[in-house]
């Protein structure tokens, strides 16, 4: 069984975010794997423990430093690691498309684990385009996974904590969210084994992908500012009740 | 003329609270509003339409009737109905259900996406989010032939702009799915994830006891928030550890966190210093969370959070009655 | 009129809480000033706040040691104050000194023999006993995961261990120093907040009072220093204190490291804290049963001094700034996941990272200076938490002792230590001593 899990390289989210040039930041920060994408792998690395003669592989698009996060991949369990360098950013329609491609090079995919979505970028979509590019359906927000007789049987989170249970036969792809699992850390031994495996590379624009029809491009960005001036709110408890609930709809817009 | 689809969300047979910001937020110059409707609106749901500038009204079918929920299907039926009106956009939503199904359309017509979207330009084909969990603000811009926009729930008033809508009816053919749905699970919690929640709701010493953590989860329940702790509430045993907001704890990155009884020392804000908006309620004028707040209450959380939790009831049952 | 008081300390967190507390006791009207919101949320609060006994000189061990005796007591050292916040507790884990290459271990039993350090020296077995999750080879050197021998299989054993059983650490640092504030409030101390001291005012070299940001004015004829990471800077405020002193003091930035325990070990209630020299690390357990993990700054890890105006705004690179890097993130946990068999560490780096207040020789210096007056707590170099609440009485013996006419430079003021009895050189903190080579220049002190 050829299990994927696509993993992202993505800034700490407690890393400062300082922006450089037009849309692109000060990448001299720490970077992770992206978190969602841990529960996908974990959850993957737990299906290919039940499974015989299963693999892990993990795939990612990126620039050379995405080499630690498939490192990372490893250490957690990953049995191999394949990585599309690129230095271009690249929208969810690119990235989707050359994912498609290792998987097709590496394949054939049984199943396809990854984050529901990238804590950088918050685009929630390259999973459904990689799965409609494989031809596979997919399922995101996936807070539990089993296989029922070749199907994959998941439980996806919907608005107010409604939850909706679908089957898919496989191969599928699966959106992992945090709920879906706790994510099993390497130890030193495995991480000291992960160094010593080989990644894959290709360069992504050797591939020679065609360019897709649809695109985003990033015009302009600025840092979000987050300066506190306090301001004292008065009055009755329910006129202060009111109040608050004003600033919710208002300026927090969490309320209609 | 461009011809803008916006997918209408339902919900207990009447249009979503959120949907006049969607169809304000779609209007453009020389855009031509389509209603995509998949469930019953309502009988005011026309109306309400009509108010924010629709002028055609697509009741999308099944072959055989409506078309009972089912993430790809529906999403199936939209793609089906932007073709068919040869529609350049389709905007909605950026709720779960919304993300799911403008995903899903957006994989099947391989057209550019953006999701959660605080304000978009239909005509220009430009949108504005925030990135890296809030801390920048970009302007994106698409390309192709067809455009999908999710807008985040609420970032766009509603504005009036009556318009007369024609209404027709949709049925659209979809092959067979491999996804069966097997059911819907109800709850009566909101089950978010403190990592994830919008709205956080955090009770600290000024709690005095596990028992007040009621108080914070009946005012969380109307709105949708998970419930956070201070490391004084771990350490005396009030709640879990899980529940904890903090360097020790966890970090979290809410629009909304709501501090009751928190003193605010440098661990705590180390962990929601990115919040969007702080609200501090403390009996004590001089705790250190007032300097580091938004808007602050120099009161009991006592009373307070009851008197809050009584006026959010209040709007809720109000647009439960005008059902 | 500008409020007059008899002593202005700069600063309110773990030092100088206790300066105020002990000042106040001896008839002195107190306030202390700090540009924070609240007690000990400075420094302090990064502290991981360990309370051992070993140092790499006996009068440095039996200050410790003297110290123990307040941790231990607490409520009666607070004079059975209340605190609205609850108060601090000492977790007496017990302390391990691994007996290693990184720890001159053999100077320090000497000094615990001459101190009368309760302690039991344990052999391998008995390590193996009461901590069955360590793996007791030995790495040394200290290096970097970066190092391709970093990996190398070990082949030899550490020798044993020394262990104290009240050693331990205090939860939390910023509440112990809040603490010490309500007690000398209850004696009759003031402390004012979001006040930032701008300058130190003086006449005919003898300090007079300072100036806040807001333009307030504070008079008194004593002001101590005990600003912490900004201890430099207010030195400079002082005309010719700065210049003046031969031990000088920088801010150092640090980082330490919160890795889950593992699987199976409950590492807070059932661990100790432990002085790992062979690794260049020190760990203690934590909320959420996890390891704290400080490093001993190696020699192969760099050292970044800082301003700490840029370093506490966020606007110094990575590297340098006060966030988590993930090159110190790796070293120090694969460093303790050598030692501590089945440690899994995660992806995500998390911990805290904040500042020393560093002196030249990593000995603090408890002093006056060239200004009548004008007195420094200063230079705690990461390894004086414990000693807060001697230091706190030593600093109020020896400013009182000044004022009286000592001159302490020249015969400099001997303290004694209540508990042991024994009596402290305290030229030993001079700002003008020679740097004292038989400092361990780490956070061993």
């Amino acid at each position: 069984m050829n299990i994927f899990v696509c993993v992202k390289h993505v800034p700490d989210t407690a890393a400062r975010i300082d922006v450089k040039a037009r849309c692109r930041i000060d990448e001299n920060i720490t970077f992770i794997m992206n978190p969602y994408d841990e529960n996908a792998l974990e959850e993957a690395v737990r299906l290919k423990k039940v499974t015989p003669e299963a693999t892990v592989i993990a795939v990612t698009v990126g620039g050379a430093a995405a080499q630690e996060t498939l490192r990372a991949a490893l250490a957690m369990g990953a049995d191999e690691a394949v990585l599309l360098e690129t230095r271009s950013p690249l929208d969810s329609i690119q990235t989707a498309g050359a994912l498609a491609e290792a998987i097709r090079r590496r394949g054939p995919a049984d199943i396809v684990f990854t984050g529901k979505a990238a804590i950088d970028s918050e685009g929630f979509q390259t999973m459904f385009r990689l799965a409609a590019h494989l031809g596979l359906p997919a399922a995101s927000n996936v807070v539990s996974f089993g296989l029922d007789q070749e199907r994959a049987v998941v439980t996806c989170e919907m608005e107010a904590g409604d939850r909706e249970v679908l089957e898919m036969p496989l191969p599928c792809v699966i959106g992992a969210a945090k709920s879906l699992n706790q994510p099993s850390y390497p130890t030193l031994p495995a991480i000291l084994k992960a160094r010593k495996k080989e990644i894959h590379t290709t360069v992504l624009e050797a591939l020679d992908l065609p360019a897709a029809a649809g695109h985003v491009a990033c015009l302009d960005m600025t840092p979000v500012v987050d300066a506190r001036t306090p301001v004292e709110l008065k009055g009755t408890f329910e006129e202060i009740a009111m109040e608050i609930i004003h600033l919710l709809r208002r300026e927090a817009k969490v309320l209609p | 003329m461009k011809r803008i689809g916006i997918f209408i969300e339902c919900k207990n047979g009447r249009l979503k609270d959120a949907v006049g910001g969607v169809v304000t937020a779609a209007r453009c110059d020389g855009g031509e509003l389509y209603a995509l409707l998949l469930e019953d609106g309502g009988d005011d749901g026309r109306a309400a339409l009509e108010s924010w500038g629709v002028h055609t009204i697509v009741d999308i079918r099944g072959e055989n009737g409506p078309l009972p929920y089912h993430p790809s299907r529906w999403a199936g039926a939209l793609a089906r109905t932007i073709r068919h009106f040869d529609l350049e956009a389709l905007v909605g939503l950026s709720s779960l259900l919304g993300k799911n199904l403008l995903a899903r359309v957006a994989a099947e017509l391989d057209a550019p996406l953006v999701l959660d979207c605080t304000a978009i330009d239909a005509a220009r084909h430009t949108a504005v989010k925030t990135l890296y969990s809030g801390k920048t603000r970009a302007t994106l811009q698409t390309k192709g032939a067809v455009h999908l926009y999710g807008i985040r729930p609420n970032a766009v008033a509603p504005r009036s702009s009556p318009s007369r809508a024609n209404r027709t009816a949709y049925s659209v053919a979809l092959p067979d799915d491999p996804i069966r749905l097997r059911e819907i699970q109800r709850s009566a919690d909101s089950g978010v994830d403190l990592t994830e929640a919008d709205t956080i709701i955090a009770g600290g010493r000024g709690m005095a006891g596990p028992e007040a953590f009621k108080l914070l989860e009946d005012c969380a329940r109307p709105l949708g928030a998970a419930v956070g702790a201070s490391r004084v509430a771990v350490d005396s045993g009030w709640v879990p550890h899980r529940m904890q907001v903090g360097q020790t704890g966890k970090t979290v990155t809410p629009k909304v966190y709501l501090a009751a009884g928190i003193s605010g020392s440098v661990q705590h804000f180390a962990g929601m210093k990115t919040a969007g908006l702080v609200i501090a309620v403390n009996k004590d004028p001089k705790a250190a969370i007032i300097q580091k707040c938004d808007y602050f209450v120099v009161a009991d959380l006592f009373d307070i959070i009851p008197a809050l939790t009584e006026q959010l009831n209040k709007i809720s049952s109000k647009a439960q009655a005008m059902r | 009129m500008n409020k007059q008081y008899d002593a202005i300390i700069i600063g309110a967190g773990v030092i100088g809480c206790p300066i105020a507390y002990e000042l106040t006791k001896m008839g002195r009207k107190t306030l202390n000033v700090d540009k924070l919101a609240d007690a000990g949320e400075g420094s302090t609060a990064a502290s991981c706040a360990i309370v051992r006994a070993h140092y790499s000189t006996e009068d440095g061990v039996a200050i410790a040691y003297e110290g123990f005796k307040y941790w231990l007591e607490w409520e009666k050292y607070l004079g059975y104050v209340k605190d609205e916040k609850g108060l601090a507790k000492y977790m007496n884990t017990g302390s391990i000194l691994l007996k290693s290459q990184g720890h001159d271990w053999r100077k320090v039993q000497k000094h615990y023999d001459a101190v009368g350090v309760r302690y039991e020296e344990w052999d391998l077995n008995k390590i193996k006993e009461m901590v069955p999750v360590y793996d007791l080879h030995e790495f040394w050197p200290v290096k970097r995961p970066e190092d391709p021998e970093f990996f190398n299989e070990p082949t030899r054993f550490l020798e044993g261990a020394l262990f104290c059983p009240e050693g331990g650490y205090m939860s939390d640092p910023a509440l112990s120093a809040h603490n010490i504030m309500r007690a000398a409030e209850a004696k009759g101390a003031e402390f004012i907040f979001n006040a930032e001291v701008v300058e130190i005012r003086s006449r005919d070299n003898q300090v007079v009072g300072i100036t806040l940001k807001d333009g307030t004015q504070i008079d008194a004829p004593i002001v101590v220093n005990v600003a912490g990471p900004h201890s430099y800077k207010i030195n400079q405020m002082a005309a010719g204190v700065f210049e003046e002193c031969n031990i000088k003091t920088k801010a150092l930035r640090h980082e330490v490291m919160y890795c889950p325990s593992p699987q199976g070990y409950d590492y807070l209630k059932d661990g100790y804290h432990t002085s790992d020299g062979d690794i260049g690390c020190y760990y203690r357990p934590e909320v959420g049963n996890m390891f704290l993990i400080g490093s001993e700054d190696p020699e192969c890890d760099p050292q970044e001094w800082v301003d700490p105006d840029l370093f506490y705004a966020a606007q110094l690179p990575y590297g340098r700034g006060n966030e988590l890097t993930m090159e110190q993130w790796r070293a120090q946990t694969y460093r303790c996941a050598r030692r501590v068999t089945g440690m899994q560490i995660p992806n995500q780096p998390r911990g805290v990272c904040d500042l020393y207040d560093c002196s030249d020789d990593w000995i603090p210096i408890y002093d006056k200076s060239a200004m009548k007056g004008f007195y420094m707590a200063i230079g705690s170099s990461g390894n004086q938490y414990k000693n807060a609440p001697v230091a706190g009485l030593m600093m109020a013996e020896l400013i009182d002792a000044c004022e009286k006419g000592l001159d302490h430079d020249k015969t400099p003021f001997p303290f004694k230590l209540p508990h042991l009895g024994r009596t402290i050189d305290t030229g030993f903190f001079s700002r003008n001593r020679e740097i004292n080579y038989d400092s361990s220049f780490s956070v061993n002190g």
